[in-house]
């Protein structure tokens, strides 16, 4: 018997089990959320969350989230148009990256804008760094930990996908002058370049394009990145020459699974390696997408050897928008994140909120759920959280994708 | 690790995959339950009031969510006229709670609760309370988390509750050897009707049966709703004298200063069970253990052990080890000799 014709549940009630909700705020009206939590600890003691919109009018959010109980808006700021989104953002001491992506190729501004939000009320623009082009819709994702390089999934004028759905590939820029951000090195899928001398790699049905995902770089390896390519599964690439990224491995589940390889977290002390996918498909049309726990004794041979146990799909199909995996908490190496290898926290659409012990690898075991009502101005009719963020204190920060905003809880296990 | 034995439930051992930052015992834990789904059981002479308890619980904001499992179909439950005229094992009764009647076995119906949630089948449920029949031995369920693996994965007994009332709770003790066990084992007693005849008696009487619980009174059912979900902190106190009852039942808290090395522990016990272990009742306490930087929690019942968990914090600034032990016709003397032989054979 399904969750939705069983006489029981059928308001379908809301899930919460070892998490608190302390808040939810939907960010004046303007709650549909992107992929990009960061939070600053300001010069002036504030704790302020930084949060990327999923698509137009709004840029970036800033929430003084010093009270979790009690998030206030204090700043909201505008894209230039309607045509293009800042789904994703990051954050270095008071430097903020935003990522900026057009809905279409040669559209304008594409790239990634820098800002000093040393006094968070009032952003300023440092500097600009333009990725538009004939073949490009600027910037998807980045990450900037580091205070000097971004690394991204990005377009470059000079760049011409052998596929037009193959247009961000990785991208590193030097920021350590904020002023004059420089690219440094670069690096796509062979074939996915129409310059390449090698076929382009085979459509997968779902054609989520063979681009780049999440960048992820972390202080223990500085010399390797951590990239997913979507329709092209995982590598582990060696960074030490930034202008000469080389692959190490690479590894896929798709086929037969459905694509969209979303990002990689390893687990250094433990010689493991998380790996998540994004499902894109409303009803669950794609599913299973799942996390990943990857085996990385050997970084040359990766081998998967469980996945965090999703939420029954008969009982979330059926409620509206899309079911399964998506973002997880990255153990972001900046001293306001959380930083576990035994616990992860992940994102699933409408399967909410989850949290998974992971102290034994080979049998992932969920811990704690939040699955919220549909929030106001929904229109699904269903909650979609599409990414989270752990502080240090180990408060949980998560968004919806279309209107619930900003959702903080506190772990309870 | 010094003076941890291989043979204990640390998930790092055999793992080609250890956590630096995990302890002896794995994953430290905010608290004693993890993220097991807490479970109360709730006992309590015949006409003491448990209905009405719970009822008011259920009606809180704190009750909602609450699984009810009532271990014993007959017995007036939750919603009597509710429960016969349904042909349904579970029911919901309001406020996101749910009833279910345990007609057979309530293992069984335990598992069912967690499969049906799994599939989504049932609403989320956050807590459950085990309502026992009137004058139920509670040993048996207290064994069932133990011996069950798969429920004693999901859940947790985090609170033995017994509801005695002050107008013929005194008499019932008398004559009833389970209503005594009731009190003995419980972890928090509270005391109903003290609005019609005089408490004190009784609680004199369930202090002697029982030296580390808490008591608490109720009037019409009316008490804070945490007293049916706050764990009990019996184990906390390390004052509690040794208690002798007319059931050959003793009670006292074996205390060490000095951090225990595991092995000494594990050998102590594994000899008391082997020897006594159905005259275990109930052990529960904080370990200090060489090695550790939190508290490691410990749980026997009779020939049973829970696995143990480290804590991240001591609840107090008291950072010594303290157990508490229920036994029958196992005393203080013995336990203390037993502990320190195993440690001079170290």
């Amino acid at each position: 018997m399904s969750a939705a014709n069983n006489p029981l549940n059928q308001k379908l009630e809301p899930v919460s089990w070892n998490f608190n909700l302390l808040s939810q705020n939907n960010l004046g009206g303007f709650g549909g959320m992107g992929e990009g939590i960061a939070i600053q600890l300001a010069k002036d003691g504030r704790r302020i969350a930084w949060l990327a919109h999923e698509s137009a009018p709004k840029n970036f959010t800033g929430v003084d989230v010093s009270d979790p109980r009690n998030p206030k808006v204090i700043v909201q700021t505008e894209l230039p148009n309607m045509q293009m989104r800042s789904n994703s953002l990051d954050l270095s001491g008071d430097i903020l990256a935003v990522a900026y992506q057009t809905q279409k190729t040669g559209m304008k501004p594409a790239g990634l804008e820098l800002f000093d939000v040393s006094v968070p009320e009032e952003p300023r623009s440092i500097s600009f760094f333009d990725c538009s082009g004939p073949h490009s819709r600027g910037v998807h994702q980045l990450w900037f930990c580091d205070g000097e390089y971004v690394h991204m999934a990005a377009g470059a004028p000079d760049f011409n996908p052998s596929h037009p759905n193959d247009d961000q590939f990785y991208r590193c820029i030097d920021v350590r002058d904020p002023s004059k951000p420089k690219e440094v090195g670069r690096w796509w899928m062979p074939g996915t370049s129409a310059t390449d001398n090698i076929a382009p790699p085979p459509r997968h049905p779902l054609d989520k394009g063979y681009r780049a995902h999440n960048t992820n770089v972390y202080p223990q390896r500085p010399d390797r990145l951590y990239l997913c390519y979507i329709d092209g599964g995982m590598f582990v690439m060696d960074i030490k020459d930034k202008a000469n990224p080389k692959v190490i491995s690479h590894w896929t589940n798709s086929p037969p699974y459905t694509g969209f390889m979303h990002t990689a977290v390893p687990l250094f002390d433990r010689n493991l390696m998380l790996v998540t996918d994004e499902s894109t498909e409303d009803n669950a049309l794609d599913w299973p997408k799942l996390i990943w726990m990857l085996d990385a004794r050997d970084e040359q041979h990766l081998v998967a050897i469980s996945t965090c146990p999703l939420p029954p799909v008969d009982a979330y199909k059926d409620r509206g928008g899309r079911f399964g995996a998506h973002n997880i908490h990255e153990n972001v190496p900046v001293p306001s994140s959380f930083q576990s290898d035994q616990i992860v926290f992940g994102t699933f659409f409408n399967g909410g909120l989850r949290a998974y012990d992971i102290s034994n690898a080979y049998q992932p075991k969920e811990i704690a759920a939040f699955v919220p009502p549909a929030p106001n101005g929904s229109k699904i009719g269903s909650i979609q959280l599409n990414d989270v963020y752990v502080d240090e204190n180990q408060i949980v920060y998560t968004v919806d994708r279309f209107s619930g905003g900003l959702y903080i809880l506190e772990c309870d296990f | 690790m010094s003076g941890v034995c291989g043979c204990c439930y640390n998930p790092n051992m055999n793992s080609p995959f250890p956590s630096p930052t995990a302890g002896p015992f794995g994953r430290r834990l905010k608290r004693a339950r993890g993220a097991k789904v807490p479970v109360t059981v709730l006992t309590g002479f015949l006409g003491a009031g448990k209905t009405t308890l719970l009822k008011r619980f259920l009606e809180s904001p704190e009750g909602a969510g609450t699984a009810v499992v009532i271990n014993e179909f007959g017995e007036t439950g939750i919603d009597d006229a509710l429960v016969r005229g349904s042909a349904d094992e579970t029911l919901l009764i309001g406020n996101g709670c749910l009833c279910c009647i345990a007609r057979t076995d309530l293992q069984e119906t335990l598992r069912g609760l967690l499969v049906e949630r799994e599939r989504g089948e049932l609403p989320d449920f956050k807590r459950v309370v085990i309502e026992t029949s009137g004058l139920a031995d509670p040993s048996p369920i207290l064994q069932t988390f133990s011996t069950d693996r798969a429920l004693g994965d999901a859940f947790y007994l985090e609170l033995v509750l017994t509801v005695a009332d002050a107008a013929t709770g005194l008499k019932t003790l008398e004559w009833s050897s389970e209503a005594r066990k009731q009190a003995i084992l419980a972890d928090r007693i509270i005391v109903s009707k003290s609005d019609i005849a005089d408490a004190e008696p009784l609680r004199a009487r369930l202090r002697a049966l029982n030296t580390s619980a808490e008591i608490i009174e109720a009037v019409n059912g009316a008490v804070d709703p945490k007293s049916l979900t706050e764990p009990g902190d019996g184990q906390r106190n390390p004052f509690v004298a040794e208690a002798e009852h007319s059931d050959g039942i003793a009670s006292f808290v074996l205390t060490f200063d000095a951090p225990i090395l595991w092995t000494v522990w594990l050998r102590a016990m594994d000899t008391l069970m082997a020897m006594r272990g159905g005259d275990l009742l109930r052990v529960k306490g904080f370990l200090a253990v060489d090695g550790c930087t939190g508290p490691v929690v410990v749980q026997f019942v009779q020939h049973l052990a829970h696995p143990p968990v480290e804590l991240r914090d001591w609840p107090d600034d008291n950072r010594q080890s303290r157990v508490v032990f229920i036994t029958r016709g196992v005393n203080e003397k013995a336990v203390r000799g037993l502990f320190k032989a195993v440690a001079a054979l170290n």
